[in-house]
């Protein structure tokens, strides 16, 4: 906010705004351009599932991130692309999506919070059956009961029994009932009690993006 | 530090732990892109703008937002760059940084009698054609910001200017920090999104005053403020009641404004942010921001004139 030495004195407009200013649109229109670097699909909260259109009008407001009532709502990180960073993402890390069951008795405050629309859930009844925000993926080679420990936590957490198990106790995901709530990510106790594997980077169930 | 600095300072401060308090216990105040509580908000002009260029959509919650801001900006001018946006808090780190005591105000030949031309100006309100050179009248590096910011979002598809605006990096950068200490949500973001701010804000040193394309819609908007516009009691300034140059009320203005002789100010009078600085620093208080402008010839003379 300091003052600026005297531009030019005449009434026009002097060669030096010309050039800054063509300067400024070269930029303006390079940070545009960052639109075709490579952006991981990532998990959007309720209501923004069309990627192209959530990219258009997300302002990056952080009002759905500051509503969210069990912080599941994060920004996303610039790892998941630049032109997507800060954007809302779901994050299933100690908590899960229950669509603002609790409260606000079924309707995603996100959405309902989304002062540009971009969370939009118009023409969805029930939010937890209308919403696919992704699908819950199992790692066989990270699972405990498929190396005969005999456990269920994400069998047991899912709320919408999305979750089966084999004959012999071994979870697998059902996908067309699962909508990507991520309880069954929060439960999973494979890479969180010390049961860590060579080369496990994750937890055995993660909700992923669904595949456009 | 003046009593006004510090209220600004205050004020833009407490929006800063108003947003992180906000966030935390999920009350859903947004942030300055976005502010309001729970599931009313209003946004952001310029975000409003770019998301519906951007999508193709006529958004209800963005016109009325706009049309909030275009009455904002006509009864408060640019003061929300003085009083609420946070970037020139960010900014004062710089300050920080260098450790310099800030330079004290003079003014040259301050306390000689005015010579007869200067008396002379004191009378004279500036002409079209000289207001019409001052910064805030013609275009600058700030409208083509905003141009390219707009054309950009159309090309492009995306708010364009929401990526990389420092007041939402500031409010990034905050809730990036409580995410990584509450919930352990470890990314580089935490170092490049403060990073850019600290590029933008502080070693781009004329972020505010050549860049930011809010400050000028503000400034557009400024053109029609009439309420808390700076007016000078001529009876109490030093320079018409004895003659005598002072010039402090030109020498703190942050933005080149020149309320007592308007034809050597820089910037036109919608530039002010409203900041008091001159009101403050007059040695005989002659200043005053009065919330409408006084019906008096003379202080015709200094505010702005529809032409």
């Amino acid at each position: 906010m300091s003052a600026e030495k005297t531009e030019e004195k005449d009434a026009g407009i002097s060669r030096r705004t010309w050039c800054l200013g063509a300067v400024s649109i070269v930029v303006a229109l390079g940070v545009g351009t960052l639109k075709i670097t490579p952006a991981n699909a990532v998990v959007r909260p309720p209501g923004g599932q069309d990627e192209g259109a959530f990219l258009a009008s997300c302002i990056r407001c952080e009002k759905c991130a500051s509503i969210c009532p069990h912080d599941v709502i994060v920004p996303a990180h610039i790892e998941e692309g630049i032109v997507g960073v800060r954007t809302p993402v779901m994050r299933f890390d100690s908590n899960y999506c229950d669509f603002c069951e609790e409260a606000n008795d079924g309707h995603p405050l996100c959405a309902q919070a989304c002062p540009t629309q971009t969370l939009s859930l118009a023409g969805v009844e029930v939010a937890n059956e209308g919403v696919v925000m992704g699908i819950a993926e199992l790692n066989r080679d990270w699972c405990l009961a498929y190396r005969a420990m005999g456990c269920k936590s994400c069998y047991d957490a899912c709320p919408f029994d999305a979750i089966g198990l084999d004959g012999t106790g071994r979870p697998y995901v059902l996908e067309d009932a699962c909508n990507g709530c991520g309880a069954c990510e929060v439960a999973c106790v494979a890479a969180q009690s010390a049961s860590l594997l060579e080369g496990q980077t994750n937890r055995a169930i993660v909700v992923q993006p669904t595949k456009a | 530090m003046k009593a006004s600095e510090k209220t600004r300072l205050a004020t833009a401060s407490a929006v800063i732990v108003a947003v992180a308090i906000g966030y935390v216990v999920n009350i859903g105040s947004g942030t300055l892109s976005a502010p309001g509580i729970w599931d009313i908000s209003v946004l952001c002009p310029l975000g409003a703008l770019g998301t519906m260029i951007a999508s193709h959509t006529v958004i209800p919650r963005a016109v009325v937002s706009l049309v909030l801001a275009v009455v904002a900006f006509v009864i408060f001018g640019r003061a929300f760059c003085g009083w609420i946006c946070p970037v020139p808090v960010v900014s004062r780190l710089r300050d920080i940084l260098r450790k310099g005591k800030p330079a004290t105000i003079r003014v040259e030949g301050a306390g000689m009698p005015l010579s007869e031309d200067e008396k002379a100006r004191l009378g004279t309100p500036c002409s079209a054609t000289e207001r019409a050179g001052k910064r805030g009248c013609k275009v600058d590096t700030r409208h083509s910001v905003l141009a390219g910011a707009i054309i950009s979002t159309a090309i492009f598809g995306f708010p364009v200017f929401c990526l990389v605006c420092p007041i939402g990096l500031t409010f990034a950068s905050i809730m990036l920090i409580i995410n990584l200490f509450a919930t352990g949500d470890v990314t580089w973001s935490v170092i490049a999104i403060p990073a850019l701010l600290v590029v933008e804000v502080i070693l781009l040193r004329k972020w505010c005053y050549a860049i930011c394309p809010l400050s000028a819609l503000m400034s557009l908007g400024g053109k029609l403020n009439r309420t808390f516009v700076p007016s000078i009691d001529d009876a109490k300034c030093l320079e018409t009641s004895k003659g005598v140059k002072c010039g402090r009320c030109s020498a703190v203005c942050t933005e080149g404004i020149d309320i007592r002789h308007t034809q050597l100010s820089k910037a036109d009078l919608s530039e002010c942010i409203k900041c008091r600085a001159c009101v403050e620093h007059c040695p005989s208080k002659a200043v005053d921001m009065p919330l409408l402008p006084a019906k008096k010839e003379d202080v015709a003379a200094v505010a702005p004139q529809a032409e």
